[in-house]
């Protein structure tokens, strides 16, 4: 009789779990990443991922988080099925190339929090996906000023001349 | 005889006042006003495109400006191009007398006073050559150098049209300024 | 007077209890901030949104909705302008970043965004808040910034182009009459050394 209860209520919280939508089966990932490429009008590196999560239970609106380089972030949800990892870098500090951002569902987000709690690895937890952000790089406006260029350049010319005409007078 | 002699002097003394005035032959005027309005008119491309000057409403004083600068720039190659010839022409009496002699040396009928004339004529021709050609370029680096100078660092913040009157006006005056100095 | 007290009385009792009330809610602060120095016509403009819940419980169904770039003035090409987030625990805070791009260019007003979320887990009343204003900004055109800022290299290499005849070509024909009559004195030079 009480194997029976357990059962059921076992049963039953797992009915509504998924149903509540906590755990994702066979995650199927479409993400679209923008960064922002040209550094001299902002003061900081935007870097959003947004992705749409299809689980085979049906599960939507989950909650999830991302990690980044050790950072973690909350995923906000957006409509139905889509969701975006956003965050900011400074343009003297963000790396070009691709940034990973693992995904974790509640259960992994506790193991991965608990992970970091006990300096344990923290690579050992599994994340639920991963999204790779590529990042091409930060303009940051044109290495030398051309109008320095032309000036020293002009004047570099008549030094010359001048140093040639002195030599000419002597 | 005294023909001759009136001739020689005569010769003589137009070499020697063409020598010492400053005044020059209509060709290298032509050159030196042809070149100065050149280089008076290259700096309008660098306002037009990069102070984003409107050219429509400035092309009077566009005209204006240029012809003023040209004149400017002339009077400097002028100036320069006298100063220069003199201590050209001592560094090249050597060369020149070599080279003259050199080519007249087959011709036994030529008088020696006619040989001198010759190398007098030849002399001022190259001296006046050189004169010329390094007062243009002389001129013309530094009228490139103090415009740029000028219209991008000292006169930064002011509005392209200004800037465009004062940076070539004050390049063409110091230019001309500093070729009335005898250095 | 007995009765003022009394009435008195009552009011703090009410106070105390509304305040304990809210005292054990969820509470969040909305900041928007415009990460720019320039905004200009066609080009990057990043809105970052920042959420701290500083009450005790966490706030639930946490809804971000931002309303104020119309559709005629900015284009969305990163992040989403409305967004849920399920839970935000006390203490905490959470980022949203946006990216715009602006499609014309003259002064815009940026107005808040609005957040509606629930109190904690068990409240199901709803409570609404704004964000802080970024205030107003001018976006500039971009053919004004390119003006200001782009190096205009090709230009200044035409300038180059074209001035380098009126330099070289004196420059060279002086240089020629000059090394040929030194040609000529060098010999004499080494004879009257000897």
């Amino acid at each position: 009789m009480f194997h029976c209860k357990v059962l059921l209520c076992i049963a039953i919280l797992s009915l509504i779990s998924s149903s509540l939508g906590t755990v994702c089966s066979n995650p199927q990932i479409e993400a679209k990443t923008y960064t922002t490429q040209d550094g001299t009008v902002i003061t900081n590196v935007a870097f959003v991922a947004r992705f749409s999560l299809k689980c085979d239970n049906g599960a939507r609106e989950l909650p999830l988080y991302a990690e980044i380089n050790g950072k973690t972030f909350p995923v906000v949800i957006s409509g139905k099925e889509h969701y975006q990892v956003s965050w900011v870098e400074d343009v003297k500090t963000a790396k070009s190339g691709s940034h990973d951002v693992n995904l974790f569902d509640e259960e992994g987000y506790a193991q991965l929090r608990k992970a970091i709690r006990n300096n344990e690895d923290v690579s050992a937890v599994k994340p639920l996906s991963q999204i790779q952000v590529p990042h091409p790089g930060t303009y940051q406006g044109p290495w030398l000023n051309s109008e320095f260029l032309a000036v020293v350049l002009s004047l570099i010319v008549w030094y010359s001349a001048f140093s040639t005409k002195s030599k000419l007078l002597s | 005889m005294s023909a001759k002699n009136k001739s020689v002097f005569t010769k003589e003394e137009e070499l020697l006042l063409q020598d010492f005035s400053r005044n020059v032959s209509t060709k290298s005027s032509a050159l030196f006003y042809g070149n100065a309005f050149i280089v008076s008119a290259i700096p309008i491309w660098l306002f037009w495109r990069i102070h984003m000057i409107d050219v429509y409403s400035s092309i009077i004083s566009f005209i204006i400006v240029t012809l003023a600068s040209t004149y400017l720039v002339a009077f400097a190659y002028k100036n320069t191009k006298f100063v220069l010839k003199h201590k050209i022409a001592v560094k090249r009496e050597e060369a020149i007398a070599r080279e003259v002699s050199r080519k007249l040396s087959e011709d036994k009928k030529m008088s020696r006073k006619e040989k001198d004339e010759r190398i007098l004529w030849k002399k001022n021709e190259v001296s006046d050559y050189e004169a010329t050609t390094f007062s243009i370029f002389y001129n013309n680096s530094l009228f490139l150098a103090l415009v740029i100078f000028i219209s991008f660092y000292v006169l930064k913040t002011f509005s392209p049209a200004l800037n465009y009157v004062l940076s070539i006006g004050i390049a063409g005056s110091i230019l001309a300024l500093l070729s009335t100095g005898t250095k | 007077m007995l009765r003022r007290f009394l009435f008195l009385l009552s009011t703090l009792i009410v106070a105390i209890q509304s305040a304990e009330e809210n005292d054990g809610g969820a509470r969040l602060l909305v900041s928007k901030q415009i990460l720019n120095r320039y905004i200009v016509e066609d080009m990057d403009v990043i809105v970052k949104y920042t959420l701290y819940n500083i009450g005790s419980s966490p706030a639930v169904n946490v809804v971000l909705k931002d309303n104020s770039f119309s559709e005629e003035v900015f284009k969305v090409v990163g992040g989403f302008l409305n967004i849920k987030i399920p839970r935000i625990p006390p203490a905490t805070n959470v980022t949203h970043i946006t990216v715009l791009k602006p499609i014309v260019d003259g002064f815009y007003n940026f107005t808040a965004a609005e957040v509606s979320y629930q109190n904690s887990d068990e409240s199901a009343k709803v409570q609404v808040a704004i964000s802080s204003e970024p205030g107003e900004g001018y976006i500039v055109a971009f053919r004004d910034y390119d003006k200001k800022f782009s190096p205009h290299l090709l230009d200044w290499c035409a300038f180059a182009i074209m001035t380098f005849p009126s330099l070289a070509i004196p420059f060279f024909l002086w240089w020629s009459s000059k090394s040929k009559y030194d040609s000529f004195s060098k010999p004499k030079k080494s004879t009257k050394d000897n």
